[in-house]
């Protein structure tokens, strides 16, 4: 096993010393036999002559990772006692690197004591990892980290869009004359003079009235071009690129959340072998708190334990089906997709009829018009609680293996609810656009002018509407339906309330809520250029608020969740659905018509013209430099480039894989010697002490 | 920073940051958590450091380690004499190992040395059924335990001798994707 000891580094280690008492210290112990004496860590307590031996490495040692060495702390402060007081011989850029790196490491030191420091909610995530577990916490550490990008995002929104037009609108610069028929620049935004009080409120709801001409949506924003002497701004240009950038800075941030997680997943491989000795060896969460909590963790390994002494036998069983049996098994299999998949079309059907009948109702006041406003906020969200449970049902129905079960409902609820998104976002369009046909409303401006003005705040305020109905669903179904639940549960004694019980926390199907979320602020940044900033305080009081129902009205799961491999889906899912609004933000920007009547486009055949029109205003030099990277000369290089780097990865990758499949049966292979050479010591030690 | 009195040097901080994975403030909290551990017996003023040692039974009522079935074996594995009486160094030094940034290979061995009963750097069946015990509060019959017991050992022993060597724990361990989070204390 001299692998083990090659891997401990340079080669450190500690031997016993003799300050040990009689017991001998657990950490230091020197084992008699010499057979297990690569159980004991050892230690070079001289570096210079390992530094000899190291031909290839350089010329001084640095310093080994004192965290990582499991001795006692009096020794690993003597070990740095006497690192520090061996000063190699080093030539002067060797000691200037050696210096350098210790203040680098020092800085870094204190960046993290300050990032540990401000990081956000540290306490009550740990309370609530404590308490419900890694599962649970799991979706509270996504959530933190989705206010963190919204946060970030609307940092950047305000600083190239949101400021300069203040800045400009506050200077007055008079926007640009444009051309165009007179009836496409009609747009009238001013609230009618004499309002009921209410109104206001309602307003606030929809995102119109008083609010509809305001930086929240994409209508108030000017295509103003300040060229000064040496200073210009273009604002359609900053808006276009603000938008392409952030979509751009949240796939980074996304990558770079999931990479140590996918680096943790891709290591341990499947982990589905082996899973009585990993029960029993990482079964036990030791961070858990609190005297409720460690019953059903208890409880809960004795569950998985025989959860899998079952699924041994189920297994058993199931191989064992007649030819019959199993037919009838898959065909019912089909016909269930079959009936899950249809009901998914009728909530997309629901949700297209829904939508028309709200545009066309857009002329509705009071509470009434309200509720026509928010018809596809309420249909979407009915499907998104009814359709799930149904398809629960019918994965139970399946009779698949357990896992498979969840990760099939899970599925599907993803697809209900990204391509639910989808279908609003058609209609939308499909009524905007008059499907793109030149031919009745649509002809004149190449949209419908007449009921759309202005379709990028129309748009915008469905977004709005969107994430405001979520948010109250939220706070309805806490006060509504949680905290009742709660309380009926403790104060009845009946059989119905024991059963029903407590609610438990569905982690899935809660991060499904803020991946949605988070897709419909994506698709609306473009036409409401403040959403990110509403998304981060809706999400702050989703926290708070799901954190409350936890600590009131949850039990702890019976099963638990592991975490390490959902993470990995989560940002998935989340990836998915920045890849769909992803879509939606190229088809507005390339191919539909902007409006004439309003925004910092309306002079512009689409969004995308912005680019060529301003390049050519840029100076030769840049013109042919981007020429010269646009250009075949450059780009096949580097795509060619860019392929040969992926291909040596992939290629790493593979021997890696291929040398740990050696190394595995390498070691299984000396195991058999060891046992074939220990049998032979005993049959001739036996046979020898015979013959004496 | 404006203590009044200081609890360590400079150089005793630089030193603990080296060998441990906490910061500055993650340390002074640390010295605070064990100083209410004893109150008259630790001294604020570790700057001379004072060599006081915290009995087995006073480290256990943490509320930390007070639910953890291990809560024994965690403070003897740490401590200098094997005993269970934790100095300031071990106490740290324990806290180092099971938290969140502590390295994989770091928690490998102290967890070995945790399930490792007897002390004789292999996990045998003895050890394994006492760990089972443990962990179900004797909620499993004998019969379940043993089963559980054999079958885990047939998981993981590469080299076929019916006990889990340090290789062989590590092996299994390396293909266990929740090992990470769920050996980890949060303090």
């Amino acid at each position: 096993m001299t692998t083990q000891l090659q891997r401990q580094g340079s080669a450190t280690a500690v031997q016993g010393t003799g300050y040990m008492g009689d017991q001998g210290s657990p950490r230091l112990q020197r084992v008699p036999s010499s057979r297990s004496n690569h159980n004991a860590p050892q230690f070079n307590w001289s570096p210079a002559s390992t530094a000899q031996e190291d031909a290839g490495q350089e010329a001084a040692v640095p310093p080994k990772d004192l965290r990582g060495l499991p001795i006692p702390m009096a020794l690993k402060r003597a070990i740095s006692q006497v690192q520090q007081m061996q000063v190699p011989v080093l030539s002067s850029f060797q000691s200037w690197k050696r210096s350098k790196a210790k203040s680098l490491s020092r800085g870094r030191k204190s960046i993290r004591g300050f990032l540990n420091y401000i990081k956000l909610w540290r306490k009550s995530l740990n309370q609530i990892g404590g308490n419900f577990g890694d599962g649970v916490q799991s979706y509270f550490l996504f959530l933190r980290f989705l206010v963190v990008l919204n946060f970030l995002s609307f940092m950047l929104i305000a600083g190239f869009v949101l400021i300069p037009s203040i800045v400009f609108r506050s200077v007055a610069s008079d926007p640009v004359n444009m051309t165009g028929p007179a009836e496409c620049r009609q747009y009238d935004h001013n609230p009618a003079a004499l309002v009921k009080f209410y109104s206001y409120f309602l307003d606030f709801l929809s995102g119109t009235g008083f609010m509809e001409y305001t930086y929240l949506f994409y209508g108030y924003y000017n295509n103003t071009m300040v060229a000064g002497s040496d200073f210009s701004y273009n604002i359609p240009l900053a808006y276009l690129f603000t938008a392409v950038f952030y979509f751009a800075f949240c796939l980074i941030c996304i990558t770079a959340h999931m990479g140590t997680a996918v680096r943790v997943a891709v290591a341990t491989g499947g982990g589905a072998t082996g899973s009585y000795s990993r029960i029993v060896f990482t079964g036990w969460d030791y961070g858990c708190l609190g005297d409720r909590s460690t019953k059903l963790k208890q409880k809960n390994l004795h569950y998985q334990l025989q959860v899998d002494l079952e699924e041994d036998r189920i297994k058993n069983e199931a191989a064992s089906l007649t030819l019959g049996q199993k037919i009838f098994l898959y065909s019912s299999r089909i016909v269930l997709s079959l009936v899950a998949f249809g009901l998914i079309i009728a909530a997309f059907f629901a949700i297209y009829q829904a939508t028309i009948f709200s545009q066309s109702k857009i002329d509705e006041i009071g509470v009434l018009g309200l509720i026509y406003e928010y018809l596809p906020s309420i249909v979407i969200t009915a499907g998104n609680f009814v359709v799930p449970v149904l398809c629960d049902q019918i994965a139970l129905l399946e009779r698949y293996n357990p896992s498979i079960t969840v990760i099939v409902a899970l599925l599907r609820s993803v697809f209900l609810r990204m391509v639910s998104l989808g279908v609003l976002l058609f209609t939308l369009w499909s009524q905007i656009t008059c499907f793109q046909g030149v031919s009745g409303k649509c002809k004149l401006c190449h949209y419908n002018y007449e009921s759309y003005p202005c379709w990028e705040t129309r748009v915008g305020q469905e977004m709005y509407k969107l994430t405001l109905f979520d948010l109250l669903i939220t706070i309805a179904m806490l006060v509504l339906v949680e905290f009742p639940r709660r309380i009926v549960v403790d104060s009845s004694s009946s059989k119905l309330a024991q059963m029903v019980g407590r609610q438990e926390f569905v982690v899935p199907a809660n991060v499904l809520g803020l991946v949605y979320g988070q897709t419909v602020v994506w698709t609306g940044a473009l036409f409401c250029p403040l959403l990110p900033l509403i998304n981060t305080l809706k999400f702050v009081i989703v926290f708070y608020c799901k954190k409350i129902t936890l600590f009131s009205n949850c039990r702890p799961a019976a099963k638990t969740f592991r975490s390490t491999k959902s993470k990995v889906f989560f940002l998935l899912v989340l990836l998915f659905g920045w890849s769909l609004a992803l879509v939606a933000l190229i088809y507005s920007i390339a191919q539909i018509h902007p409006s004439m009547s309003c925004g910092p486009f309306r002079s512009l055949s689409s969004m995308w013209t912005i680019i060529p029109d301003s390049f050519y205003g840029l100076s030769q030099t840049s013109q042919g430099f981007l020429f010269y990277i646009g250009s075949q000369r450059f780009s096949i290089p580097l795509v060619l480039f860019f392929s040969v780097v992926m291909c040596y990865f992939i290629a790493l990758a593979s021997v890696y894989g291929t040398s740990v499949n050696l190394l595995k049966a390498q070691l299984k292979l000396e195991a058999r010697d060891k046992q074939f050479l220990v049998k032979q010591i005993e049959a001739l030690s036996r046979t020898l002490g015979v013959a004496r | 920073m404006g203590n009044k009195q200081t609890t360590f040097t400079d150089e005793q901080f630089e030193a603990y940051q080296d060998c441990t994975f906490f910061t500055r403030k993650e340390i002074l909290r640390l010295h605070g958590r064990y100083r209410e551990l004893a109150p008259h017996l630790v001294p604020l003023d570790y700057t001379n450091n004072p060599d006081i040692k915290l009995p087995l039974t006073l480290l256990v009522s943490m509320p930390e380690l007070k639910e953890n079935p291990f809560r024994d074996r965690i403070v003897q594995t740490f401590s200098e004499d094997g005993q269970g009486n934790l100095s300031f160094n071990d106490f740290v030094d324990m806290f180092s190992a099971l938290c969140e940034s502590s390295s994989r290979e770091l928690k490998t061995r102290y967890a070995f040395k945790i399930y490792d009963f007897n002390r004789d750097n292999f996990i045998c069946k003895e050890d394994m059924e006492k760990t089972i015990n443990k962990l179900t509060k004797g909620e499993l019959t004998p019969e379940e335990v043993t089963l559980v017991c054999d079958k885990a050992i047939e998981e993981a022993d590469l080299d076929g001798d019916s006990k889990l060597s340090f290789a062989d724990f590590e092996n299994m361990i390396s293909k266990a994707p929740d090992f990470l989070s769920t050996f980890h204390v949060r303090i």
